[in-house]
């Protein structure tokens, strides 16, 4: 499903991410593992398609509108809980919307904040948010930047068991600790600074 | 200093008692100025978010010119509508001159560059995670859009309400393509200053009274959602 080779992005004439080789196939989940400015951020971003200025290989089988990206400090539409994760599912033409809002709320453990004002909502319950929001629209692959900072260990808990079973979608997610390690099946990408080389490594 | 406390108790009881004239030239300003805006925003919003997030040529240029013409004088306006419609002018054939639609048509010139370049500032300075969530959440052209003037629904606000504050108390554009023709198209601000030059100092400042209490009330708006775009 996505296959990198060389892939390098240079902005103002600097190198902010270089992965030399990386692949994943369909279903599988990889963490990308790097220190603050190791590109992780840049690299997910290169696979979302919204960073199309790059050098190098970049296959992604997948339809730019069945791929979701959740910033690391994501963006809550004006309004409540609920129309952020109905503002997807109404772009994609989903049926039986509202069935889909609540059990994506209810799987983010968030359900009864459905109605509240996204400016009432903590750092932690925003970023549940806008992670059912993501996960909702049934996306076949799904990037997250850093879904674990700002988030509790009740919330860590929450979105690690979601990421176990959410077998239907390739799950591409970055972190700069080992936050992710109860992802055991998930496969690793070391990122450093772009200077150096960064190899994909199994990790089972 | 008697003759101006006079005016000001005549003046009052001209608003209190609903004077006819007053409240024509009340009536036909706030129509004929609503008019002109609901027609600058709905040609002006698209073109301020299309400035604020589609690249094309010239761009740099449109968005100078569009925020050079928010200080036009009015009479600039008048002059040049007045050569358009005039019998003479290319637009004469249409028959508006010295009829409220022509000062539609002029105070819609003077509006328009005020919401275009308002519009385009209040969506350029959205946060780019509004543009790249609403794409990666599979949102087509139009919703995102949409989606950005919700985000930016208090700066479209405030763009709307200074044009109309530009409009409603405009002189330049009424007096010169309106001609101050009573029962037709007289405004408040061109009443005001007729009064005033008749010598009917109390009517005149009923007039000015009630283009300020419309020029206080749209800029408490306007303050008001200023504040709210603040702190959003």
């Amino acid at each position: 499903m996505i296959e990198v080779d060389n892939l390098s992005v240079s902005k103002s004439g600097q190198t902010i991410c270089a992965v030399s080789s990386f692949s994943l196939a369909e279903g599988e989940v990889a963490v990308a593992v790097g220190q603050n400015g190791s590109g992780k951020s840049t690299f997910l971003r290169v696979l979302a398609g919204l960073e199309r200025d790059y050098a190098g290989k970049c296959d992604v089988s997948v339809a730019s509108r069945q791929r979701v990206f959740v910033h690391q400090t994501p963006y809550l539409f004006r309004g409540t809980v609920w129309s952020n994760v109905m503002y997807g599912l109404k772009a994609h033409g989903v049926a039986n919307r509202d069935q889909h809002a609540e059990n994506w709320l209810q799987r983010f453990g968030i359900g009864q904040l459905a109605n509240r004002g996204v400016d009432q909502l903590s750092g932690g319950e925003k970023k549940r948010t806008a992670l059912a929001r993501a996960f909702a629209i049934g996306a076949k692959l799904i990037l997250l930047d850093e879904p674990f900072s700002e988030i509790d260990d009740e919330g860590t808990a929450i979105i690690t068991e979601v990421l176990k079973s959410a077998n239907e979608a390739t799950i591409v997610l970055t972190t700069p600790s080992d936050r992710y390690q109860r992802l055991e099946s998930a496969k690793e990408l070391r990122i450093t600074a772009p200077a150096q080389s960064a190899v994909a490594s199994g990790k089972n | 200093m008697n003759y101006i406390f006079d005016g000001l108790r005549e003046a009052g009881r001209l608003i209190l008692t609903l004077d006819a004239d007053v409240m024509d030239a009340a009536a036909r300003s706030l129509w004929v100025s609503s008019a002109a805006v609901i027609l600058a925003m709905l040609l002006g919003i698209p073109l301020g978010v299309l400035l604020a997030r589609v690249a094309f040529p010239g761009r740099r240029a449109v968005i100078v010119v569009s925020r050079a013409a928010m200080a036009v004088p009015t009479v600039f306006v008048g002059v040049v509508c007045y050569a358009m419609f005039n019998r003479s002018g290319p637009l004469g054939p249409l028959e508006i001159l010295l009829t409220p639609w022509a000062i539609v048509i002029g105070e819609f010139l003077l509006a328009l560059p005020i919401i275009i370049s308002l519009t385009h500032n209040a969506v350029a300075s959205l946060d780019a995670r509004v543009g790249e969530t609403a794409w990666t959440l599979g949102a087509g052209r139009l919703r995102r859009w949409l989606t950005y003037l919700s985000e930016a629904r208090s700066g479209v606000a405030l763009a709307t309400l200074t044009a109309f504050a530009r409009c409603v108390t405009e002189l330049g554009v009424a007096m010169i393509v309106g001609g101050n023709l009573p029962d037709r198209t007289r405004t408040l601000a061109t009443a005001a200053a007729l009064e005033n030059s008749k010598g009917e100092f109390a009517r005149g400042l009923a007039m000015g009274i009630l283009l300020l209490c419309i020029s206080l009330g749209v800029t408490c708006v306007i303050a008001r959602v200023g504040r709210e775009r603040q702190t959003s």
